[in-house]
């Protein structure tokens, strides 16, 4: 099943990266990429306008024929970007957006482990097993 | 671990009104069963480690404590991250007149197959001054 999971920090350096199937992961670094200028856009398009968890799911970022980039953004200005395949067309926007809620409340429960260091790399069992039962579901 | 004990007993002493033990096995099962309890709302299971009966161990099924850790970093591969329960045990036992040695036998987070913490029940001084006379 193809597809993306990147986690990236508030100074957009990545935290996670995922990819699956990985012949294909420059493609999907180069849409990722692209996703996070859409995803800076528009969060400095919102400007002082009160956040709450509706706008935090940035929805469709950046179709292009092969692939659909989504976006979403915490408060803490940390970004899940995920991109699919476009042939996927049954994917719904409720499950995207559960999908993203799935990561941010694993993203927290990261937090909370004290030996975790906001800005690190994130290397955990919980996480990855996470996202492989997400990736799994995309088919 | 050991100032929050000396502290915590009063505080549990206040909220349980429990009658006073009198064993050492009821006081083992005192600490699992109401002050484990009331405190990090897990029930670890009593065992006797001794046939002297001084000797305990607590198994901890759950530890609250250590529910964001996953794995110790591999650089304090050496910690006892929950030692504080210990030093909190020993602290609380020592405001009642008990002396004992409270330490983790084993430990999950490090690898080994369950969370266990060890009592022993030294000699109360009470003991002592009797035998003298």
């Amino acid at each position: 099943v193809p597809g993306s999971v990147v986690c990236c920090s508030s100074q957009n350096y990545p935290l996670y990266i995922r990819s699956v199937p990985t012949e294909n992961e420059l493609k999907f670094h180069y849409t990722v990429h692209t996703s996070l200028d859409v995803v800076d856009e528009k969060i400095s398009a919102m400007g002082k306008a009160l956040v709450d968890q509706r706008e935090l799911y940035l929805g469709l970022l950046y179709p292009t024929e092969d692939y659909k980039g989504y976006g979403y953004v915490t408060n803490s200005k940390v970004k899940f970007v995920m991109v699919v395949d476009s042939s996927n067309t049954a994917l719904r926007d409720n499950e995207i957006r559960s999908m993203f809620r799935k990561l941010h409340n694993s993203y927290t429960d990261i937090m909370c482990n004290p030996f975790y260091n906001p800005g690190d790399r994130i290397h955990s069992r919980a996480f990855d097993n996470m996202v492989n039962s997400m990736m799994m579901q995309v088919n | 671990g050991y100032s929050i004990g000396i502290r915590l007993i009063d505080d549990f002493l206040a909220r349980s009104d429990v009658k006073k033990c009198r064993s050492y096995s009821e006081t083992a099962d005192m600490i699992a069963q109401v002050a484990f309890k009331m405190y990090l709302g897990v029930t670890p299971s009593v065992s006797c480690r001794s046939a002297a009966g001084n000797e305990f161990s607590l198994i901890l099924d759950k530890n609250p404590l250590v529910d964001f850790v996953e794995e110790l970093p591999a650089e304090r591969a050496s910690l006892w991250y929950c030692n504080l329960l210990c030093g909190v045990i020993r602290g609380a036992l020592e405001m009642v007149h008990l002396a004992a040695e409270v330490t983790f036998l084993q430990d999950r987070l490090k690898g080994d197959a369950m969370t266990e913490i060890g009592i022993t029940f030294l000699r109360k001084p009470e003991d002592r001054k009797h035998k003298r006379n």
